[in-house]
């Protein structure tokens, strides 16, 4: 590419700065979190003690466990609502369609305090239902729903929907061809959302610190609250986890689709 | 802006241009005749766009020299050399107007505002587009398109202008309409052309001079009229459609005539002229399928090149209709393109024995 | 009956998209809506003396922003949003531009190692940044023992800090919806442009900007609408002395418990982000739209 000479070399150099920038503090908190020194960052030898540690903490595992179910419920519901509205939208030419796409899209595009805090006056005051595992659960999907929605959205357009109308036309109706040609068809695109929303969920903090109400400490909620105390090991050690798993499972999925 | 006489517009001395792998140009050597236009034509990887943006300066070669009014250009970036692209896609800049592309170039080079006004509006006046200015790229036709890439490099009266087979996306008539148009308005602004394209037809339609390549190499460079009566090689006579090839060793040649012993037995009798290499090989004669003459089988007629046959495919294509005849006993098949006039006396059919013939003049010596 | 069946089939004939769409629509509609209009609504009420909500509309919550601290952290949040929008796109159109025209084969390895981070705990990557800007902190370290100060300096608890926490935090979202753009530019424009004689810098005014401008709107959009609600960074990494609008909406709605007063700043917040959305997409053009969602 015929780019000057000049912007040659301050191109890659301004770009290699921001990669540092962006990957430093994780980069630094993974080889921390194994360093032999409770408090701050110096090190000072190698060691597993802290992952101990925490593995040994129930509040630890209380709080992994409700991630989990959350993330779990999360997943499968927005998924399946994600893929259904998807449907819906790519396939019918309605009125109000732009605006309902919108109007979906619009937590991913607002702040978080906001629809945060909204979700909690509309719980609290106008729904009057109790915050705990129904309060965040319902906000977790409303948030994946854009998600699925977006890149389930995204895929159908290299989706061959002639077999649908090849399936119908030798019989088969409609709940028969969406069962057996459809949901397969979809199927790589509803793993990439769910891919995406599981992490999103379990990662959460602001909205679930939001809608959770006392007693449904999920594993970010619990992380916050150790912050209060400032710096420990363990916020190292769970930090590390959260960093070091999303990208392990990328790239298990990458090398897994490599090999198809 | 004159060109002195006899110095070439621009020169090519043995450029070789080498990607990962492959050699896309190889030891290219030729010259372009200041205000006329010459084509590279050649099948899609012989080179032939390669060395348009050699000359361009949007590659760098490896060996050799390119010459612009005899200067040496090899280290002058693209913008700074006198010439002008127009691209296979025309790359019309979508948000701009008609108008704003054109006075693109005249900008950058910070010419005085009427002046730019002038030239745009008669840059539209000769491209016939007036009354289009305001326009955007996307509310034009396709031969309007043209014309307005056409325009925005001409306005600029490069030395030379550069182009990647721009017509290759209109369809046969709208192509054949502007094939007309490019020799018209390159006849009338006198500016080099540089013109690359894969299309046998356009290239003996607009040029003035051709230059047939084939892998990386020049084949041959001459006008239309040589380039298609006599093509020196194997590749080059097929590309032109001079399918009837015959293979084989000269076995006599006295004065100007050849006479070659095909690989399969037959005689055939060409004549020599001025374009063949003496120091090459003669490895074959070809003929072209319009040249040769179908006639009833007992035909009683003296001729060069005479077989008999037998009509084993026949096939209607509108101003003509193409048989292709298995000759006797050696079962090679000739084509001949038997005009369909209205005139015509003698009607074929398919299974008839006829005979096939033609003079020594239309044959044309391949060497290797 | 069987005519309120045959009611029921026309019906789902003419609107057949109804059993996709009508779920989602009707969920959206209970969570995504409905929320922000009881905000709407609880911002025009006001808190009585014992902290219950008094059912008499009043502007008075709007009006209270408008001065004192409320004015100043409402601008604060403002200019940090302006701000830190800057920073990003000064740092991402660059990044963005390098891999989509020099990244050839590692193109999608690169941008994929911008994103990433993102990927990963918000919560995490801010106390990770916070560990390395604190007094005892991996730069002030390295500075120390290097003999380049001779105390702490204070990084974190500073506005630079907070502006800091924002860029980290989002800049992945500004330089990704520019390298699409870049990346679905046709080179040949950019060649015929140097071909007419533009100079790199004249090419990248006249050609790339105009045709990249819808994705930079996006990212703008994108960056100023979530900075300006900022809670998290500045409650991390600014301390009690870098207050923003988002925690304004926490300290009402989870310390104080008033109501209606967060519903005020809430609202605000949203009535800007959806103003920067409008003024975006007459700027930037419908493709800016496309980009966003």
């Amino acid at each position: 590419m015929n780019v000057s000479s000049m912007t040659n070399k301050i191109l890659p150099t301004l770009s290699t700065l921001v990669y540092i920038f962006l990957w430093a503090p994780a980069i630094i908190l993974v080889i921390f979190s194994f360093s032999n020194n409770r408090f701050g960052i110096k090190w000072e030898g190698f060691t597993l003690q802290w992952y101990f540690d925490v593995a040994n903490t129930p509040a630890v595992r209380d709080a992994l466990i409700k991630s989990l179910i959350i993330a779990s419920v999360t997943v499968i519901v927005a998924t399946i609502a994600g893929a259904v509205i998807a449907y819906g939208l790519y396939k019918y030419r309605f009125r109000g369609r732009g605006l309902l796409r919108s109007a979906i899209l619009l937590p991913m595009v607002m702040p978080s305090v906001v629809t945060g805090g909204a979700l909690l006056i509309f719980f609290t005051r106008a729904l009057h239902i109790p915050l705990g595992y129904l309060s965040v659960i319902i906000a977790h999907i409303t948030f994946s729903i854009p998600l699925a929605m977006f890149v389930i959205l995204g895929r159908m357009q290299r989706i061959d929907w002639s077999l649908e109308e090849a399936s119908m036309d030798l019989g088969a109706d409609i709940l028969t061809t969406l069962r057996k040609i459809t949901v397969p068809l979809l199927l790589p695109a509803l793993i990439a959302s769910a891919a995406l929303i599981f992490p999103w969920s379990f990662d959460d903090f602001i909205i679930t610190y939001f809608v959770a109400g006392v007693g449904t400490t999920t594993l970010p909620i619990y992380i916050f609250s150790q912050l209060r105390f400032g710096a420990t090991p363990v916020i190292n050690t769970i930090g590390t986890i959260f960093i070091v798993l999303p990208i392990v499972g990328l790239l298990l999925m990458h090398f897994l689709q490599k090999k198809k | 802006m004159e060109n002195r006489e006899g110095i070439p517009c621009v020169e090519l001395r043995n450029v070789i241009k080498r990607f990962p792998g492959v050699t896309a140009v190889d030891h290219v050597s030729f010259k372009v005749e200041q205000g006329k236009i010459f084509s590279l034509l050649g099948p899609s990887g012989c080179g032939k766009t390669t060395t348009l943006r050699l000359v361009a300066g949007f590659e760098t070669l490896d060996e050799g020299d390119v010459l612009i009014d005899n200067k040496v250009v090899n280290d002058i970036p693209a913008h700074k050399r006198n010439c002008s692209t127009v691209f296979q896609t025309l790359a019309l800049f979508p948000h701009m107007t008609v108008e704003e592309n054109i006075a693109y170039g005249l900008e950058r080079r910070k010419f005085p505002k009427d002046e730019i006004k002038n030239r745009v509006g008669e840059a539209l006046e000769l491209m016939q587009l007036s009354g289009m200015g305001k326009r955007r790229p996307s509310q034009l036709s396709g031969g309007q398109r043209q014309r307005v890439a056409l325009a925005r490099s001409l306005v600029l009266r490069p030395r030379i202008l550069l182009l990647d087979e721009p017509l290759a996306s209109l369809d046969r008539k709208l192509r054949k309409e502007m094939q007309t148009e490019v020799r018209r308005i390159q006849q009338e602004v006198g500016i080099t052309f540089l013109y690359v394209t894969h299309d046998q037809k356009e290239a003996l339609n607009i040029s003035d001079t051709i230059a047939v390549m084939a892998k990386g190499r020049l084949e041959q460079v001459g006008t239309p009229n040589e380039i298609y009566e006599t093509p020196r090689t194997m590749f080059i006579a097929d590309f032109m459609g001079a399918t009837n090839i015959f293979l084989g060793k000269a076995i006599a040649s006295g004065g100007r005539e050849v006479q070659l012993e095909s690989e399969d037995g037959l005689r055939v009798i060409a004549l020599e002229n001025k374009n063949i290499i003496r120091s090459r090989e003669i490895v074959g004669i070809s003929v072209h399928p319009e040249r040769v003459d179908v006639l009833a089988e007992n035909t009683d007629l003296e001729a060069d090149n005479k077989f008999r046959g037998k009509i084993a495919e026949m096939s209607y294509q509108g101003d003509f209709t193409e048989m292709k005849i298995c000759v006797d006993q050696v079962g090679r098949v000739i084509t001949a393109h038997v005009s369909n006039e209205p005139d015509q006396k003698a009607r074929f059919s398919l299974g008839e024995r006829v005979l096939v013939c033609w003079g020594r003049h239309s044959s044309s010596i391949l060497v290797g | 009956m069987a005519g309120l069946r045959q009611r029921v089939a026309r019906l789902l004939m003419k609107q057949a998209h109804l059993p996709y769409v009508g779920p989602v629509a009707l969920w959206t509609f209970l969570f995504v809506i409905a929320p922000l209009g009881i905000i709407l609504y609880f911002s025009l009420l006001s808190v009585g003396p014992l902290g219950q909500i008094v059912p008499s509309l009043t502007l008075r919550n709007y009006l209270g922003l408008f001065e004192g601290a409320y004015a100043v952290i409402l601008l604060r949040s403002l200019a940090f949003a302006f701000g830190t929008n800057v920073i990003c796109l000064l740092i991402g159109f660059p990044l963005a531009y390098w891999i989509a025209r020099c990244g050839g084969r590692w193109k999608t390895t690169l941008i994929f190692l911008v994103i990433i981070p993102s990927w990963t705990c918000y919560l995490i990557r801010l106390y990770a940044l916070k560990t390395i800007i604190g007094h005892t902190g991996l730069i002030n370290s390295i500075l120390l023992s290097s003999n380049l100060i001779s105390s702490p300096i204070d990084i974190l608890y500073t506005p630079f800090a907070v502006m800091l926490g924002i860029v980290y935090s989002w800049l992945p979202f500004m330089v990704l919806p520019i390298y699409a753009a870049v990346e679905s530019l046709d080179a040949t424009l950019l060649e015929a442009s140097e071909d007419l004689g533009a100079t790199p810098f004249q090419r990248l005014i006249t050609v790339t900007l105009p045709l990249t401008k819808g994705g930079i709107f996006a990212g703008t959009i994108f960056v100023f609408i979530i900075a300006l609600g900022e809670w998290l960074v500045p409650l991390l990494l600014g301390g009690a002395k870098v207050m923003m609008a988002g925690n304004l909406v926490e300290h009402y709605f989870i310390r104080v418990g008033n109501i209606p007063a967060g519903s005020a700043i809430a609202a605000t917040i949203t009535a800007i982000a959806l103003l920067v959305v409008y003024l975006g997409i007459k700027l930037g053009g419908q493709e800016v739209l496309e980009r966003v969602t």
